[in-house]
């Protein structure tokens, strides 16, 4: 399976000039947890809500700060038709919950840990099935037939 | 996926209890009407980049030109 298709939300980018005000208002507004922080056509940075507390707030910045003040940078990337393995990968290797999605070089998305343990936990469900059907409705063989 | 500008765009609620969320694109990056778009946020009106994912829909409208 590629990366791409495992994509559960869109991807919402912010350009780096714009404030921390500005990113907060915007993860609310736009639903999400983190944004691409986009300049030019280039992906610089990602900025999470928790960069906005740990590095904004928690520092005493204020809320007219840049928001590359706050972002990480540089971004761990994955490729849109990497397979997901791959994701697996970099999520071992990084200790980051977010990779971001490029296709040509350029974001198309964010890819979250919670994105894949959605996807597992339901994987699990599907595999357990049957065997909780087994457990609950216990199969029982036929008698054999008896000898004349 | 395909948008034009004027046209919205709306994200449905990944909770329970979420509500959905809209915007508007005020410009298309990409080629053939395809994503990026730059849109406008309904309530605050701050302006993003937006890379849609399958949780959204484009609501098109009848252009006058």
């Amino acid at each position: 399976m590629r990366t791409i298709d495992v994509i559960r939300r869109s991807g919402v980018g912010i350009s780096p000039e714009q404030t921390i005000r500005d990113a907060a208002t915007i993860m609310e507004q736009a639903g999400v947890g983190s944004l691409a922080v986009i300049e030019g056509e280039h992906l610089v940075g990602i900025v999470t809500d928790r960069d906005l507390v740990r590095r904004g707030m928690a520092r005493g910045l204020p809320p007219d700060a840049r928001v590359d003040m706050v972002m990480t940078a540089p971004v761990v990337t994955i490729d849109a038709d990497d397979e997901l393995h791959h994701a697996f990968a970099l999520f071992r290797t990084h200790a980051v919950r977010r990779l971001a999605v490029e296709q040509d070089g350029r974001f198309v998305g964010m890819l979250t840990l919670d994105d894949l343990l959605v996807d597992l936990a339901a994987d699990m469900a599907d595999l357990a099935r049957p065997v909780t059907a087994e457990i609950l409705f216990a199969h029982h063989d036929n008698p054999l037939p008896a000898r004349a | 996926m395909q948008a034009s500008v004027g046209d919205r765009i709306v994200i449905k609620g990944h909770h329970i209890g979420d509500h959905d969320r809209d915007c508007e694109v005020l410009e298309v990056r990409g080629p053939e009407g395809g994503p990026p778009y730059r849109v406008r946020w309904g309530d605050s009106g701050h302006e993003t980049l937006f890379f849609p994912g399958v949780d959204a829909s484009v609501h098109h409208f009848e252009h006058v030109n």
